[in-house]
């Protein structure tokens, strides 16, 4: 099996979740890199991608198992029949689906254009209430584990699987506190056990 | 310099997708208007810049064939031709709201950059959708005002192209016929004349396959056309062998699921069956087939080049290749394992089990079109009951469960006896069904449009049945439909009666066409966007009967497109129409020529095709 990190940008942010599926899976046949399928009624590429990112976030820190076996350099093969927003930056070989939709607890992020505020001013809050497309409202407080400020972008850490903070969210609610307008948000890293 | 400066100009007039984000983002689907699909050429702007532009969604027109066909034989002629499909509601009103204009795909380019804009007609309810994206583009609609020649050449192409008539008014240029050759013919010329010049008009309409509505006036009498001042028969563009002509190798691969997400060859153009209702089946005679090998060759190189696991043997009719059996045994011993095979278009005559056992699919479709053997022949359907019967079962031994049948209500002759036959057959496909056990529950659906009398066929002169009678053919229909589990749906009886108008319709229909636009008629093939009470407006605002063009036709008046020359004759037309009240079958151009008009390009005419 094969872990890889990608790139989700160059207007491969406008993907949904679904279609960037399709889209790797059509890129490894494309790149003649056959991947192994379920064995059910329904057989499906065996394709293990990480939690889905927010429409017009871009992203250089995918992750997503293929089980397949690739000998030569995966990376070349990959990019060669890839989208140009999605672009395999790193890879490794392991020996068991890594489950990134679980194992990736936190994620770093950039964003620019939000208004230079202190970061103190979020960090001492006790509770951060907002309520999200579904109504439902969530204390995201507990989501933020850093926040903090270079060359006037904003750089923050925040929750991802279980107690997930979706960045633009989290954006747009900076941009209300303190003004400014996000015309940029970029996923960074991501944290978890099998990261890369 | 000037071209360093329009270059230049140019450059800065790009669309910036970052300057339009949260307009994207608050749009469904915005990758529909990204572009950077895989698959899509390095493109750079050239000396003829040609934008193939579909009046429908994304998700529509990059399923279609034909313009990435047409795309391709400009391309390859070392011109540029990008994409533009018409954008949702939504991200066209938030286009208009900043000002933005319609832009490429590729290139991002406004649309009024462009040399030539090319429409591909594949219906007459999109008519108001190619309204729309030249609003959007920020292109006056009406030829009379686009004189200066600082916007593109608007051309349109695709089978309703054969009457152009109601879009007179707003295009330049119109393609008849196949699309091969004549668009980057015509682009040719335009490079060499240095733009829309009257050398270059009167060069390019002596061409097969290119009208110009601005040379030719049709003249009344009586509300009747007298004459069509200025223009002699326009023949077809006409493609003699498809085994050498443009095909892509490689699609653009969209970047959300499209209606038909996979990989598409064209087995054959052309339908040896002339059914008389059916437009395509006369249009686009004589029958011209590609080779084994050379289809293979495409659905291979397709399937390498844009990894999708599925063909489309696409074809009018693709159960009457004679070689089928040779072809699919071809294409499964080149394609990849897991590849799967899909025919559209099969007939209930030529379907056999063998084709379906290794897909999985539950459903099948027929289309009978008429319920009883009587008018099926006046249709020249040529096909029957038992044939019908015989093609289910053996679906049904194929594992299929669900069975979607196809009928057409006002058809000419039609009686209730004729819809009452629709439960007959029903009855009889529960009953071969039951023949065996099964293990799932059969599902049967019929489906019933209006019958739309369409130019170059031999119903073109037929009358449409008035809404109030299809309404009453319905009724009998749901009362005599007595086979439980049976679902029936139908066609809205407006959007068939406005089909049936543009179709027949004349240059009178321009302002019809154009009040409706401004109406706020668009994606009127949607029965969710049907904008009912626009066009009634604007056939009441202009003067303009609806009747008047659903109404018989005289067989000597002067029809609106008569001065187009699809290659099948008038007298053969007619013939047909004598036939069909007579009930008599004409049968497939395979048991033997009919005499269509078509047999000096017809392979199957000259002993060839078997």
């Amino acid at each position: 099996m094969i872990a890889f990190r990608y790139t989700k940008t160059d207007g491969a942010e406008y993907l949904s979740h679904l279609d960037l599926l399709r889209h790797i899976d059509r890129t490894l046949k494309r790149a003649q890199i056959k991947v192994k399928t379920s064995e059910g009624y329904n057989p499906h590429p065996r394709i293990f991608m990480n939690n889905p990112l927010g429409l017009g976030v871009k992203s250089v820190a995918e992750y997503c198992a293929a089980d397949c076996d690739c000998t030569g350099d995966f990376a070349e093969a990959f990019n060669a029949s890839s989208p140009s927003g999605i672009k395999c930056l790193a890879y490794r070989e392991v020996a068991e689906n890594p489950n990134f939709a679980y194992t990736i607890k936190s994620c770093g992020y950039c964003a620019e254009g939000i208004a230079a505020f202190d970061p103190e001013e979020i960090l001492s809050r006790k509770s951060i209430v907002l309520t999200d497309t579904r109504g439902r409202q969530t204390d995201i407080r507990e989501r933020i584990y850093a926040l903090e400020f270079k060359d006037g972008k904003l750089f923050f850490t925040a929750g991802c699987g279980e107690k997930n903070l979706r960045p633009d969210f989290f954006c747009a609610f900076l941009e209300k506190t303190f003004g400014g307008r996000t015309h940029s948000v970029l996923k960074l890293c991501a944290f978890g056990e099998n990261t890369f | 310099m000037i071209k360093f400066l329009g270059y230049y100009i140019i450059c800065i007039m790009k669309v910036n997708l970052e300057a339009i984000k949260d307009l994207l983002l608050g749009v469904e689907k915005p990758s529909r208007y990204t572009g950077g699909e895989f698959g899509v050429p390095e493109m750079q702007e050239s000396a003829f810049d040609f934008c193939m532009c579909f009046p429908d969604l994304y998700e529509v027109g990059m399923s279609n064939l034909g313009i990435k066909i047409v795309a391709e034989s400009i391309r390859k002629r070392g011109f540029c031709a990008d994409f533009c499909f018409a954008p949702y509601k939504d991200f066209g009103r938030g286009l208009k709201e900043r000002g933005a204009p319609l832009y490429s795909l590729a290139l991002k380019k406004p649309l009024k950059e462009f040399d030539m804009l090319g429409f591909s007609l594949q219906f007459e309810l999109c008519y108001t959708n190619v309204l729309y994206m030249l609003d959007l583009a920020g292109i006056p609609l009406l030829r009379s005002e686009r004189k200066d020649g600082s916007y593109p050449l608007i051309a349109v192409g695709g089978p309703c192209a054969v009457n152009p008539e109601p879009l007179a008014d707003f295009v330049d240029v119109v393609f008849i016929g196949d699309g091969e050759s004549i668009d980057a013919d015509v682009a040719e010329i335009y490079v060499k004349h240095g733009g829309a010049t009257e050398e270059f008009y009167k060069e390019i309409s002596a061409l097969d396959g290119v009208y110009c509505p601005a040379l030719t006036r049709p003249v009344y009498e009586g509300g009747r056309i007298k004459e069509f001042e200025g223009v002699a028969k326009i023949k077809k563009a006409l493609v003699k062998n498809l085994d050498g002509a443009v095909f892509p190798e490689e699609f653009a691969v969209p970047n959300c699921e499209s209606v038909h997400d996979r990989a598409v060859i064209e087995v054959m153009r052309g339908c040896y069956r002339g059914c008389r209702f059916c437009q395509a089946g006369f249009i686009y005679r004589p029958v011209r087939r590609r080779s084994v090998e050379t289809l293979t060759a495409q659905a291979c190189a397709l399937i390498k080049n844009t990894g999708y696991d599925e063909v489309s043997l696409n074809s009018l009719s693709t159960g009457d290749y004679p070689r089928l059996r040779e072809l699919l045994k071809s294409l499964k011993q080149g394609l990849p394992d897991g590849v799967k095979l899909a025919l559209p278009s099969l007939r209930a005559d030529s379907f056999d089990g063998d084709f379906a056992q290794d897909s999985r699919r539950v459903s099948l479709t027929f289309a009978p079109e008429a319920g009883s053997q009587r008018l099926r022949d006046v249709i020249n359907k040529d096909i029957t009951l038992e044939e019908i019967l015989r093609a289910a079962e053996s679906a049904f031994d194929a594992g299929y469960s669900a069975v979607k049948l196809y009928f057409m209500l006002g058809l000419p002759t039609e009686t209730d006896e004729d819809l009452e036959e629709i439960n007959r057959i029903c009855a009889y496909i529960k009953g071969a069904y039951r023949k065996k056990p099964r293990a799932k529950q059969l599902r049967i659906s019929v489906s019933c449009s209006t019958f739309i009398p369409k130019p170059f066929t031999p119903f073109q002169w037929e009358s449409q049945a008035s809404e109030q009678e299809i309404e009453r053919k319905q009724n009998v229909l749901k009362q005599t439909l007595r086979v439980k589990g049976v679902n029936l749906s139908w066609s809205d009886n407006f959007t068939a009666r406005l089909e049936a108008v543009l179709a027949r319709g004349d240059r009178r229909l321009c302002k019809v066409i154009m009040n409706a636009y401004e109406n706020g008629c668009i994606f009127d093939s949607w029965d969710k966007e049907l904008n009912k009470n626009g066009w009634i407006k604007a056939f009441a605002d202009t003067g303009t009967d609806m009747r008047e063009y659903t109404r018989e036709r005289n067989e000597d008046e002067i029809l609106a497109w008569d001065f187009i020359d699809v290659g099948v004759t008038k007298k053969f037309l007619l013939s047909e129409r004598k036939k069909a009240y007579c009930g008599s079958v004409t049968g497939s151009c395979l048991s033997g020529c009919k005499g269509c008009g078509l047999q000096p390009d017809c392979e199957a005419a000259n002993g060839g095709g078997k």
